[in-house]
């Protein structure tokens, strides 16, 4: 590589990284400030484990949290830690990126002219986070999820619905009596101390900003080495232009609150049903995401995410294709 | 000297970190970096962090405490402070001709077109933006021109005058440039230098076609702006 790319390559890093930062700040003061004001998380265990539903309440939840999908995986997997339905977990953490205030307004913003996108984006997101949660939910959490965050959610989970393999604490051989009187104890946990909250909030923002310098820094490497108009040249051809924009989505890994900006400068060299894909992969799933998601979910789940929500956006951009064109 | 007992045991690798980051961000910021990264409208969220950084940071190291970081959290401490102190010394310094020759050039239809600027005032950007939206080069020709970019090769023609355009951050800038007719029996000249141009708009015909092109009568390099990036 040479040195001018190089320097380009660095310069494309930092402004992943410093733009994505503040995103990700954002996601761990939510979660941050969720675990202190909830400590038990009571009404996040109360949430719908309904296949249908709770991914739906997932998607809906992100009305309340304006972040991109950086802002979105400290708070969901603050809703996995404090013992969400997994169902509601992962619809929250596929679905909400684009089901918020900031993307709703800004892919207006960007394409007032295509009502039809305004529908299709939202709609989208609801359908591949149904596809996704139901797909993940099917797989044993021991497999699906990252083991630290197991062993947090195991804790707060009912003992019933841990194996008894997978308990790490609880009555297992204790003396009946002690065992009643352990299950009528209160349910209600005390608040935690601010430093405590404070020193949780800032290992779990150490922890996701190394992992994002790692999404940034190859982020930043592919699209210094991979030229973009070859991934622009077969925007005419429908099944090709939705893999096109699908791996340009991967690759160059913006945030979902201004990715609609970005896809308005290629929008008119596209067909329609690719430029949806791109606006539906991105928050999904990409290069950046890809270090992010390891704190919830272990590798082969995350592979079977990136997989699904392939086929699943290129489904979609094929019937808008056929349907619009 | 010895470190107080609340931050024995690599607990101080924390708040470091975090400082480090704040400091990042709000270096940022006070460097100028900002204005070649990011859009301006994403400035303040980026100056908060940084200050919530490093307040929290501070809160830390005073009153922190709790367990002392295990083996794999002192590794991705370490990992996060290395990589922030290589950020905070190692400036950002891209090729813009590089950037934009990895690009697919286009233009936002963006609104705000200002066509009552007098054609010495328009900028790089604005020129584009009237060329597009008003295609017949006679309609142009002997305007004066004034404007500033980098020099942008392009493959089987002249290098041409060129601006970044941004609508989020470096990441998805688009090169926007126009045709230049370089002053005569000088080198041509070279790749990613920023130049302040005079000249007139002219016609000539290029590859079977009209085309509205700069006449420059007097080229001068400068540095690069400040702000180099185009909303």
């Amino acid at each position: 590589m040479s040195p001018e790319r190089l320097a380009t390559a660095w310069a494309l890093f930092q402004a992943l990284l410093i733009e994505a930062m503040p995103f990700l700040l954002i996601g761990v003061t939510i979660s941050t400030l969720a675990r202190w004001l909830s400590p038990g998380g009571q009404w996040v265990r109360r949430l719908p484990a309904h296949p249908l539903l709770g991914p739906l309440t997932g998607a809906a939840l992100g009305f309340a949290l304006p972040a991109c999908e950086c802002g979105n995986v400290p708070v969901a997997r603050q809703l996995l830690a404090t013992g969400a339905p997994l169902a509601t977990a992962l619809g929250f953490l596929f679905a909400a990126p684009v089901l918020n205030p900031i993307v709703v307004a800004s892919t207006w913003a960007a394409f007032p002219n295509q009502p039809w996108l305004l529908v299709a984006r939202p709609v989208g997101a609801v359908l591949i986070a149904l596809v996704l949660a139901t797909l993940l939910a099917r797989l044993p959490e021991a497999a699906l999820l990252q083991p630290a965050l197991l062993e947090e959610r195991q804790l707060v989970l009912p003992l019933s619905q841990v194996s008894l393999l997978e308990r790490r604490s609880g009555v297992i051989g204790a003396d009946p009596l002690a065992a009643q009187a352990l299950a009528a104890a209160p349910r209600r946990t005390p608040r935690a101390p601010l430093a405590e909250i404070l020193g949780h909030g800032s290992r779990e923002f150490i922890e996701l900003a190394a992992l994002l310098v790692f999404g940034c820094v190859i982020a930043a490497l592919v699209q210094t080495l991979v030229p973009r108009p070859w991934l622009l040249a077969v925007g005419g051809a429908p099944t090709l232009s939705i893999l096109a924009l699908m791996l340009l989505s991967l690759v160059v890994s913006v945030c979902s609150s201004v990715d609609a900006f970005l896809a308005l400068g290629f929008a008119a060299q596209v067909t329609p049903g690719a430029l949806l894909a791109f606006l539906l992969l991105g928050p999904v799933i990409d290069i950046k995401l890809v270090g992010l998601f390891g704190v919830l979910l272990r590798p082969r789940a995350i592979l079977l995410t990136a997989v699904s929500a392939v086929l699943v956006v290129l489904l979609i951009g094929q019937w808008v294709n056929l349907w619009l064109l | 000297m010895t470190l107080p007992r609340r931050l024995r045991g690599g607990r101080w690798l924390r708040p470091l970190g975090l400082g480090l980051w704040g400091a990042v961000l709000l270096q940022s910021g006070i460097s100028g970096r900002l204005d070649l990264l990011l859009r301006a409208v994403f400035h303040p969220l980026v100056w908060i962090s940084g200050v919530v950084l490093v307040v929290v940071a501070l809160l830390e190291l005073v009153g922190g405490g709790g367990a002392a970081p295990t083996p794999r959290q002192r590794t991705v401490l370490l990992v996060g402070v290395v990589v922030a102190i290589a950020v905070l010394l190692v400036p950002p310094r891209p090729s813009f001709a590089d950037l934009a020759a990895n690009r697919d050039r286009e233009l936002l239809d963006e609104p705000g077109l200002n066509f009552v600027v007098p054609p010495g005032q328009r900028s790089l950007t604005e020129w584009v933006r009237l060329l597009r939206s008003q295609p017949d080069p006679k309609l142009h020709a002997g305007d004066p021109v004034r404007i500033s970019g980098f020099v942008l090769p392009v493959p089987g023609d002249r290098p041409q005058l060129a601006r970044l355009l941004v609508r989020c951050c470096l990441v998805d800038a688009t090169p926007v440039g126009l045709p230049v007719l370089w002053p005569p029996g000088r080198p041509l000249p070279k790749a990613d230098q920023w130049l302040e141009l005079r000249g007139v708009m002219d016609t000539e015909r290029f590859d079977g076609q009209t085309r509205s092109v700069i006449r420059a009568e007097s080229v001068r390099p400068i540095p690069r702006p400040a702000r180099p990036l185009e909303p």
